[in-house]
């Protein structure tokens, strides 16, 4: 890549590092920041409380009013967002390159000042935001609570990922406005953040503007005590969680515990994974969806791995079934298809994999934001940012045997988890009234 | 803290002139980004969704996704693809079927032989296409069981007869009648015979675009002139309310809409400014009155959608359901104050600068600008298109945006479509006076 070997590291005096990096194309500047704040941080009572954090650092600060970081960035033309993750919560913004410190400013103020801005009123309004988030993404879509049942599946009660990023209803009604302040105090220091900046600008001067916005702001003195993210048994599966509930479809959900993030066992397994359910040459795609086919069309996305870096990652599998295909009847195809893995890849697939998932990284870092992104995040959680250009080389001598053992040793049913959605079945009264209801509609548009 | 930091001037941005080449029948439009090193690549043909005759309603969307079978039929192009890291796109609308390709610069030669043979000689062999039509069909309501989707596929029929009543894809019903043989026709009368234009984006240092062409086009005629289509409104009352049933929602997908004139109609920075000012960034007025203000929604915006001969306006939200009927009021009443009261200066400046000095952000990915380039091929733009715009952008005035208010936005005209518990809204979206109620099962809309 012609941009590797150009990214510049620095860390200031109170613990900021910072990462710089040329854009591909000019005139823009990509702002990222990443703090090492997630929900793996968040205790009993608490869950939801990084990600409800999150949304009130949008909500003003010391000398920025509500709505005020959103407005100033739209009016540039630029883009922001956050988000909120186990490990961490980033918040990101791309704008013109004249508009550049002024958003470092916006990020310096929340980061120094939030406390001073944060009202029980804006608590409130972002408390019932956050809440109808949570309904439209869990509550009010099919195997919407998919994810929320695999983690409690995955990790023991009292686990810090044993929860999801959104949290429960009753523990975002407990949050207060108290907790709040010493929730920023404990993780918001300049010494928990990596700040990367992609842009047309030499480094020396991005790192001049770094320095005058942010290198005033003191570490943290108290630093937060980290929930222990130590498994101390294996998962003991085959585990599952049925559930019956209005979907469209049976809906087959499965989990294997595997390395964690930046281990090399954990890019094995990534291959692993793409091989048996990445693209329309995957494995599940060719055997359930084209030759028998009795999955839906996901275009060929039904594997992949949910990243941790400091616990095990998961190895996901999802299909949802053809109609008039039973629950069991998918669910044990796609058991014998990652059983049938143990028994070997060929040099073939492993390539097809190693370009998939290569193509998908080009993918993430061809724009300024994406790239930021990711060098905040080779940063934060493994300390070396090149591998954002360089992260192809980990898969390229990874072979076809160290993807056999990994998927013998991590893909069995003692280290498996299921959760099963199937359709209420239909009682014969619905049935005929649905039929009536279309005939008539039918009638109705003929007249 | 430092103090707010003054913002400099902004650097002037021209969008990149394209060039043009025309080789045999098609035409190539081409922009070189140097260090873009993952090109992306856009066939267009003139044949979208809304040229199609009654009786083939979703012909374009089934031979999209029939040509994933490749020249060798059973699904094999996409694999073939993956092996070279490229990445097949297959994209149809209203006004355009597009196909394309996503590849690393250094690997496109190998690609682009794939591609074009895709393209010109795919296998269409009954058995796939049966199976790709079936899978369409499922997915419809796999799709659909998501209620803002529901939402946003129950408007056709709404504002429309003729084509645009029935979705895209055909619908759940009407697409069933698409056989393969008209598959076939379809694709060798509109695509195999027909060279249209490519568009190409990335680092083009080491690309022979007149070879690429003669390998894309071959021997295919220039596209003949496209039929301009009616779209009459249905009958009925307006406004009005239509719920589409889905019991026990938490929460109600709302879509608030009326026709709109064509791309080709509307003052474009007029009309989309006012778009913005309501519903198009964060900071507009319905998204900081029902998020910010009310915490009734994760999120309410709007926008337009505008097609080579009509178009939409509409608002989308999706609500706490039992805010659902003042969720409804307090949006219209949005518009109408926008339309009574104009807007402010400050929402002038604000689509002002976003329109113009934020233009490298929006164009700061190679995909962004394919799509800015086969924006310009489907609706007959010129090649300074986005430069024409800024222009209008920067003479905006607040009357030309309080008359777009009054001229675009029509709630006079509105359907309001929920989708949610009927049992429960009925009664008081009945009691907003909207205009009157209507309930509706999904499986009663399309026949």
């Amino acid at each position: 890549m012609g941009t590797a070997g150009r990214v510049e590291q620095y860390t200031l005096d109170n613990g900021l590092r910072l990462v710089t990096a040329p854009a591909s194309t000019g005139q823009v500047a990509s702002v990222n920041l990443w703090y090492g704040v997630g929900s793996r941080h968040e205790v009993t009572g608490r869950t939801g409380f990084a990600h409800l954090f999150e949304h009130l650092m949008f909500q003003g600060s010391g000398n920025v009013t509500k709505g005020e970081h959103f407005d100033v960035v739209e009016r540039l033309g630029g883009d922001i967002n956050a988000s909120t993750s186990t490990d961490r919560t980033n918040y990101y913004e791309t704008v013109p390159t004249h508009a550049l410190d002024t958003v470092l400013w916006l990020e310096a103020d929340r980061l120094a000042t939030l406390r001073e801005g944060m009202t029980q009123e804006v608590l409130d309004n972002q408390r019932d935001v956050v809440k109808n988030e949570r309904r439209q993404r869990y509550d009010n879509q099919p195997y919407g609570t998919a994810l929320e049942r695999i983690l409690r599946l995955a990790y023991p009660e009292g686990h810090p990922y044993h929860h999801s990023t959104i949290g429960s209803m009753a523990d975002l009604d407990a949050a207060d406005l108290d907790y709040v302040k010493s929730f920023h105090k404990a993780h918001y220091g300049p010494d928990n953040c990596v700040l990367t900046i992609v842009s047309d600008l030499e480094s020396e001067d991005v790192l001049a503007r770094v320095e005058k916005f942010f290198g005033g702001i003191p570490a943290r003195e108290d630093l937060p005590e980290t929930p222990d993210p130590t498994l101390r048994a294996p998962l003991g599966g085959p585990v599952r969680d049925a559930v019956t509930e209005t979907v469209p479809a049976a809906g087959v959900f499965i989990g294997f515990r595997v390395p964690s993030y930046g281990e090399r066992g954990h890019d094995a397994a990534q291959l692993a994974a793409a091989v048996l359910g990445q693209g329309q040459g995957s494995r599940l795609y060719r055997s359930l969806v084209v030759d028998r086919p009795i999955a839906a069309d996901d275009g060929g996305g039904s594997a992949d791995i949910l990243p941790f870096r400091y616990t095990d990652s998961l190895l996901l599998v999802n299909m949802l079934a053809r109609e008039g295909v039973e629950g069991d009847v998918l669910e044990q195809a796609i058991r014998e298809e990652v059983a049938k893995l143990a028994n070997g890849v060929t040099d073939e697939e492993l390539d097809r994999a190693r370009a998939v998932l290569e193509r998908d990284h080009l993918h993430s870092i061809a724009s300024p934001s994406g790239l930021a992104d990711t060098i905040g995040s080779c940063t934060q959680l493994l300390g070396d940012p090149e591998l954002a250009f360089t992260w192809p080389e980990r898969w390229a001598d990874i072979t076809a045997e160290e993807v056999r053992a990994a998927a013998a040793n991590l893909l069995g049913e003692d280290n498996m988890l299921v959760v099963r959605f199937d359709p209420e079945p239909e009682t014969a009264a619905e049935t005929l009234q649905a039929e009536a209801e279309a005939d008539a509609a039918a009638q109705a548009q003929q007249a | 803290m430092q103090n707010r930091p003054d913002l400099g001037a902004p650097a002037s941005f021209t969008f990149p002139k394209p060039q043009r080449i025309t080789v045999g029948g098609g035409t190539i439009v081409a922009l070189d980004v140097p260090g873009q090193q993952l090109a992306s690549l856009r066939l267009v043909h003139p044949f979208g969704g809304a040229v199609e005759p009654l009786d083939a309603m979703g012909v374009s969307a089934l031979t999209s996704e029939a040509l994933e079978d490749g020249p060798g039929g059973n699904s094999s192009l996409a694999p073939a693809l993956e092996r070279h890291g490229a990445e097949w796109i297959a994209r149809v609308n209203w006004d355009g079927f597009i196909t394309g390709l996503d590849a690393p610069t250094n690997r496109l030669g190998e690609a682009v032989h794939l591609f074009a043979d895709a393209v010109r000689n795919p296998a269409l062999n009954p058995d796939d296409v049966v199976r790709r039509r079936e899978q369409l069909l499922e997915r419809f309501w796999l799709d659909a069981s998501s209620a803002s989707t529901l939402a946003m596929r129950s408007l056709g029929g709404q504002l429309f007869t003729g084509r645009y009543a029935t979705p895209l894809a055909g619908g759940p019903v009407k697409l069933a009648d698409i056989s393969p043989e008209t598959v076939a026709r379809f694709h060798a009368d509109s695509i195999a015979s027909v060279a249209g234009t490519l568009v190409v984006v990335g680092d083009l240092a080491n690309v022979d675009l007149e070879e690429l062409g003669r390998i894309v086009f071959g021997d295919a005629a220039p596209a003949p002139e496209r039929p301009v289509t009616e779209h009459a409104p249905p009958p009925g009352d307006l406004p009005r309310v239509l719920i589409v049933d889905r019991p026990g929602s938490v929460q109600s997908a709302l879509v608030i809409a009326h026709r709109a004139p064509s791309r080709s109609q509307v003052d474009l920075p007029r009309a989309e400014g006012i778009g913005e000012i309501l519903g198009g960034m964060f900071t507009s007025r319905l998204n900081m009155e029902l998020r910010e203000r009310l915490g009734y929604t994760y999120g309410a915006g709007s926008r337009f959608d505008l097609r080579r001969d009509s178009g939409v306006f509409f608002m989308s939200t999706q609500v706490e359901a039992g805010t659902t009927a003042h969720s409804v009021t307090s949006s219209l009443e949005q518009v109408n104050k926008l339309r009574d009261q104009g807007v402010t200066e400050d929402e002038l400046s604000t689509v002002r600068e976003s329109n113009t000095v934020g233009l490298p952000v929006a164009y700061s990915t190679a995909r962004a600008m394919a799509g800015a380039l086969v924006d310009m091929v489907v609706h007959d733009l010129p090649d300074d298109n986005v430069d024409r715009i800024r222009a209008g952008y920067e003479k905006l005035t607040a009357e030309d945006l309080n008359s777009a208010a009054v001229e675009y936005l029509r709630p006079e005209e509105a359907v309001v479509v929920v989708v949610g518990d009927a049992d429960s809204l009925r009664e008081p979206l009945a009691k907003t006076g909207v205009g009157p109620v209507e309930v509706r099962s999904p499986e009663s809309l399309w026949s």
